[in-house]
């Protein structure tokens, strides 16, 4: 065997594995889309029906456009808390940096159910938020806003996606040579000015690779809303997962599932090709 | 998607009732895997048996094997939709039982997948408690397609503490006193279902486009007054006890017995309306290879002897045994809609996801 197709086959190996559990399954989903259910029979066929359905309803587009809504909110809302933690873990200097960012990262070793009952205990009727703000005399008692409603949904999903958020900057932030930060100083330019002009700039491809993480995260995400959301937490997520099992409604859940997939591959395409521009 | 069904079943243990009522209230692809028992020893009769996990167990499944000399082998299935395609699959060829609840009864006949029962075979149908004999749900074109078995509701749970007495009506959930205060299953089927009972409409299974309008009003309406919505047994509990629910629309009677466990004084109620009920039954496949043993198996489970370990020990509530029956708090049967297969469950799914999509 020559090199060349030893080579060749080697990289038909690596590649049929995404090849078949991601390219084909997706395929398979947009194909689906196009069919048709008929007493309870998938049926294939070229009918535009499914999505023409997605736009007839007003309740499917109205929750995808809420689900939007959520998603970049809680993607601002991480951008917001996460941004300031990395660039104060970045100043630190020494072991305890490399420390408080593993702490940070550590939720991501947690399953994740564990996570949304752990903020749910923390922000229900007798959790930990409203024992503390009785105890402080904050509140007179316990309080049920903070938890099964839009509200709840933004603090747990932001809490959760933190890690996706932290670790992008950080790494852009580290990435900046200190040089740069020093002749800024060398040139007068004070902490303000050189956050501003030099850091800021530098660090905007990993605040938009966080900000795309944890809003493409969140897209996909129909257990946290419906779990800490209360009657309001319906996304659409949860339109999609409810047009398979008894329903059997599976090409209009492959056409919603790939009215959602187009929705934010064009948003990565976009983030893609602002960054490319800016270069 | 499994976290669902991973939040329900890990938390804690529950009676052995859990998959079964939960793969048929939420209608949601359970985890469990098929496993097939075979014992290790040789026999001359053969039985195939595809049911619930809970309906073959060692206390009528060991006498009968060692009765009729036969080797038992036993698929579990997990979800209503597994145990279907596992018929369908074979057209019943691979299996001489099942048990189907009655809402599958449709799409099975439909399918020519269960054959008509002989209920002569069945000397043991006499014990059949009252409420269980004839039942409409279980005819087809005048023949039986059905032995009840195990039965359970999805009755109205509430707190004693906030009631001064058991409330007569599911009104209650629609009681703006209550709002803040009241937590509902999120299932679309079982939801509609309700909704249309509360109402008072003709045929809940079988609704019409203006019932439907009507339904889905009386759902929003509910909607404006919950806490949330819940998805699981543990779930329910959870929420129920941690964030001073006064009642709730409930997956099943072990909710109350999870309540008391976390201190509610927690006690369930068959209002005025009815309640949701489910049946699941017996029935001889289609493509059955020995009828004859399918049917003294059918007879067997039929003995009052199962229906006290049924009722005892497994908490479900029997079809033959009242003594075992009143002594676990399973008077109702007489109360319950049993479910059956509805008009369009596509659209049931439409309006379940208008509803929660309203403001």
């Amino acid at each position: 065997m020559t090199s060349r197709t030893s080579r060749l086959l080697l990289f038909a190996l690596a590649a049929s594995v995404p090849l078949l559990l991601v390219v084909l399954p997706i395929g398979n989903f947009f194909v689906m889309s196009f069919w048709r259910v008929s007493d309870n029979v998938i049926v294939p066929d070229a009918t535009l029906a499914n999505y023409a359905g997605f736009l007839e309803n007003d309740a499917y587009w109205r929750t995808f456009l809420f689900t939007i809504g959520l998603c970049a909110a809680v993607a601002g809302i991480g951008i917001a808390i996460g941004y300031p933690v990395s660039y104060f873990i970045w100043r630190l200097r020494g072991r305890i940096k490399y420390l408080l960012l593993l702490l940070l990262i550590l939720p991501l070793f947690m399953s994740y159910i564990v996570k949304i009952y752990t903020m749910r205990s923390i922000l229900g009727l007798n959790g930990f938020l409203n024992k503390f703000l009785v105890f402080t005399g904050i509140l007179d008692q316990p309080s049920t806003l903070f938890l099964y409603n839009r509200t709840a949904i933004l603090i747990t999903m932001a809490t959760i996606l933190l890690p996706f958020v932290i670790l992008p900057i950080f790494l852009t932030l580290e990435r900046i040579p200190k040089s740069l930060t020093q002749a800024s100083a060398d040139l007068g330019a004070g902490a303000g000015t050189t956050f501003w002009r030099v850091v800021l700039p530098l660090s905007l491809p990993g605040t938009a690779a966080g900000a795309l993480f944890t809003f493409v995260l969140a897209l996909g995400d129909y257990i946290t809303p419906q779990m800490v959301g209360g009657p309001n937490g319906f996304t659409f997520g949860r339109v999609i997962w409810s047009q398979f099992g008894l329903a059997y409604n599976w090409p209009f859940g492959a056409a919603l599932a790939v009215i959602m997939f187009l929705f934010a591959l064009a948003v990565i395409g976009l983030a893609a090709f602002m960054a490319a521009r800016q270069r | 998607m499994s976290e669902q069904e991973n939040m329900g079943g890990a938390r804690r243990a529950m009676p052995t009732a859990i998959s079964r009522r939960h793969a048929l209230a939420t209608g949601a692809a359970a985890l469990s895997a098929p496993f097939i028992a075979r014992p290790a020893f040789a026999a001359s009769r053969n039985l195939r048996i595809l049911c619930w996990e809970g309906y073959a167990e060692p206390e009528w499944l060991d006498p009968f094997k060692e009765e009729f000399d036969a080797d038992v082998s036993i698929s579990y299935a997990g979800s209503v939709d597994e145990m279907f395609a596992k018929m369908q699959g074979s057209q019943g060829a691979d299996f001489d039982l099942i048990s189907v609840d009655t809402s599958g009864f449709d799409r099975y006949i439909g399918a020519g997948l269960i054959a008509p029962l002989d209920l002569a075979k069945i000397p043991n149908s006499a014990n059949l408690s009252p409420a269980f004999q004839d039942l409409p749900v279980l005819m087809r074109d005048g023949k039986q397609y059905g032995i009840p078995f195990a039965w359970g509701s999805l009755p109205l749970v509430y707190d004693k503490a906030q009631f001064d007495a058991a409330p007569e009506s599911w009104e209650v959930m629609w009681d703006p006193a209550n709002a803040g205060k009241l937590i509902a299953l999120d299932d679309a089927n079982n939801s509609v279902t309700l909704a249309a009972m509360v109402l008072g409409l003709d045929d809940p299974f079988n609704l019409t486009d203006a019932q439907f309008d009507m339904v889905k009003e009386k759902l929003i309406a509910q909607k404006r007054l919950l806490l949330t919505y819940f998805a699981g047994f543990d779930e329910g509990v959870n929420i129920f006890a941690n964030s001073g629910v006064k009642a709730m629309f409930s997956m099943g009677e072990p909710q109350v017995a999870g309540l008391r466990d976390l201190g509610v004084d927690a006690a369930m109620a068959i209002p005025s309306e009815g309640a949701i009920g489910w049946l699941d039954c017996w029935e001889v496949s289609a493509g059955a290879e020995d009828v004859d043993l399918a049917y003294a198996w059918v007879n067997a489970c039929l003995s009052k002897e199962v229906g006290t370990i049924l009722s005892d020990d497994k908490s479900y509530g029997n079809a033959v045994n009242e003594e075992a029956n009143t002594r676990n708090g399973f008077t109702y049967a007489d109360q319950l809609v049993f479910l059956e297969a509805p008009e369009d469950f596509d659209k049931r799914v439409t309006v379940w996801n208008e509803v929660k999509a309203a403001l």
